[in-house]
């Protein structure tokens, strides 16, 4: 073929810098949040659906409250929801693909029907559901999350065990009496990290989408707490009045989705991990 | 493949598929019974009412009975089409989903052509031209996977409702009024349903695509002198349509998660938006019966792809 392409590796480690710099924007906002937004995000005026000014530089809101201190506190707990129920899947991804992968047999077989049927669900879906029976709270939002994500990342988890366990190296460990904990551990679990990885940055993108679509449809975090979910919807309901406030929070959720999709392709070419 | 073997393969395929949907359903009905708080409390309506009147109300509901009864009373009635009652309109629920269903469907399905047709024009664009063509796509595709549906629903909300009033971007009609009012009604609502599930199939033909060029079927084609087009036409579209196939399951799981999205903010009448209101006046019946249907339509898609797949690929077999 005719193109001239860079050398492969430059282009993942470009994306990888690019990614670890917008993440780094994230962490910011959420560990340090309300001491960067400049007003309190609660604080009412009666200058209310304002555009843009020197004093609110992304205009305010329905009550008169500061848009941007509002994203920046509300990007913490979106972010938190997101991080918080991303490593609860990861856990409960990892100890059931080890174990199903490793242990095969009945066990593979037990845990591998039980996740296709919350497979068979969709995502969204399920998750509406969940959140409905559970009610709209903060560590429901990151149970419910956790459970629709667990499936997939403990696929991926289970698909290389799978061969990975049959290696020689294993083998050789077994021989020389390992406990079998430590050979799925230390000799199996090393070897398979790279995929996992590179979807878990890709489960965390799609949970900004579904933490925020939840909030958005008004079952996110409650009221009157900002996030970005709900923000949207607000200005959504005044968008003839104050058009410009749809744009915060929608470069918000947009900037944080592209953050992960773009650290899972860096991540993917660095690593490199056969893109499907 | 002879047609017994087809028809073997098919009903093994779909007894597999039975104890999924079992446990769906357990999952579905279990789902409202783990509430907070009292179920018949929630069928009132209500509060304030009398215990007796919640007696009344249990044992109509039958949920004085144990949970495993229950169950099997439920299931068996889903079996017949019986979904039960509502508890806001006290109509069955069978009846209020149907048309709702039809709707979501037609979105669907409208918003699976768009991505198909958008996704694989830019993934083959994206692997036959290369260079910075390539660049552009796959940018592109990486944004427009960054952008949540719901997202794109509102920018194109506030761009037309701002700038375009004349385009009624809610004005949905039903098909049996007028076919082509319906259509361009639904266009809008189904594009931006669609726009992520394209990146996916743009990804993917692309991938498939270049690995079928590197073949030596296609080496050997190139090498006799076929034209360009006639290698693109008989060896690479073909062959790259398998993986696209592959993830229709996946894909139709996508589309009717964001359709709850996109019905809410089109006001669009379907199965989404009855499933957040329901979940909104917390009308149990309902929100099983819509988990219920949507997992058991994207199974049997999921047993379509793979009868299709296995169709399409001599090399699968499920013996």
């Amino acid at each position: 073929m005719n193109d001239a392409a860079p050398r492969p590796g430059a282009r993942g480690r470009l994306l990888l810098t690019i990614g670890l710099v917008m993440l780094a924007v994230l962490v910011a906002v959420m560990v340090l949040g309300p001491s960067l937004a400049p007003y309190s995000p609660s604080r009412t005026t009666p200058d209310s659906l304002a555009g843009p000014t020197a004093q609110h530089w992304l205009g305010t809101d329905s009550i008169g409250r500061d848009l941007l201190s509002r994203l920046i506190v509300g990007g913490r707990s979106t972010l938190l929801i997101t991080f918080a129920s991303v490593a609860l899947a990861l856990c409960a991804g990892l100890v059931l693909g080890l174990a199903s992968g490793y242990l095969g047999g009945r066990v593979d077989l037990v845990v591998m029907r039980l996740l296709d049927v919350i497979f068979a669900f969709p995502v969204f879906l399920l998750a509406i559901a969940v959140v409905a029976a559970l009610g709209p709270t903060v560590p429901n939002l990151i149970l419910t999350i956790a459970i629709v994500y667990t499936p997939t990342l403990a696929r991926v988890v289970r698909a290389p065990v799978l061969s990975v366990k049959r290696w020689d190296h294993v083998e050789a460990a077994r021989s020389v009496g390992v406990r079998e904990f430590d050979i799925a551990t230390r000799h199996v679990l090393p070897l398979v990290v790279s995929p996992i990885i590179v979807q878990t940055s890709l489960t965390l993108a799609n949970t900004i989408f579904t933490v925020t679509a939840l909030s958005f449809l008004g079952l996110g975090p409650p009221p009157p707490d900002p996030n970005w979910g709900s923000m949207l919807a607000e200005a959504r309901q005044f968008m003839e009045l104050a058009p410009l406030t749809v744009i915060g929070p929608a470069i918000a959720i947009v900037f944080a989705s592209l953050t992960f999709i773009v650290l899972a392709n860096g991540l993917r070419e660095a690593l490199d991990v056969g893109s499907r | 493949m002879g047609a017994g073997t087809m028809g073997r393969m098919v009903l093994l395929r779909l007894a597999l598929t039975i104890p999924i949907l079992l446990g769906v359903s357990v999952v579905a009905f279990m789902l409202m019974r783990a509430l907070p708080g009292d179920f018949a409390q929630a069928a009132a309506g209500t509060t304030s009412i009398s215990a007796e009147a919640l007696d009344t109300i249990r044992r109509q509901l039958g949920i004085d009975r144990p949970l495993w009864e229950q169950y099997l009373a439920w299931l068996s009635g889903a079996l017949v089409g019986d979904l039960g009652r509502s508890f806001v309109t006290k109509r069955p629920v069978a009846a209020d989903l149907l048309p709702r269903f039809l709707v979501t469907a037609q979105l669907t399905a409208m918003a699976g052509v768009i991505a198909f047709v958008l996704g694989s024009a830019t993934g083959l664009a994206s692997a036959r031209l290369r260079g910075s063509a390539d660049w552009l796509v796959r940018g592109l595709n990486s944004l427009l996977l960054a952008v949540p549906n719901f997202v794109v629903a509102t920018l194109i909300v506030l761009l037309f409702g701002l700038y375009f009033p004349s385009v009624g971007i809610f004005n949905y009609t039903p098909f049996m009024q007028d076919p082509l009012a319906n259509l361009t009604s639904l266009l809008l609502p189904a594009l931006s349903l669609g726009l992520t599930v394209s990146v996916t199939i743009s990804e993917n033909t692309r991938a498939a695509v270049l690995e079928v060029s590197s073949q030596d079927y296609v080496m050997v084609a190139r090498a006799k002198g076929l034209p360009r087009r006639a290698i693109l036409l008989h060896y690479l579209v073909r062959n790259a349509l398998t993986p696209v196939i592959t993830v229709a399951g996946l894909q139709l799981a996508a589309l009717l998660g964001g359709s709850i999205l996109i019905e809410t903010i089109f006001t669009i009448p379907g199965m989404g938006q009855y499933l957040f209101d329901s979940v909104t006046t917390r009308d149990y019946p309902a929100i099983q019966a819509i988990v219920l249907v949507a997992a058991t339509v994207v199974l049997l898609m999921n047993v379509a792809v793979d009868i299709a797949y296995a169709r399409v690929d001599a090399r699968v077999s499920y013996e």
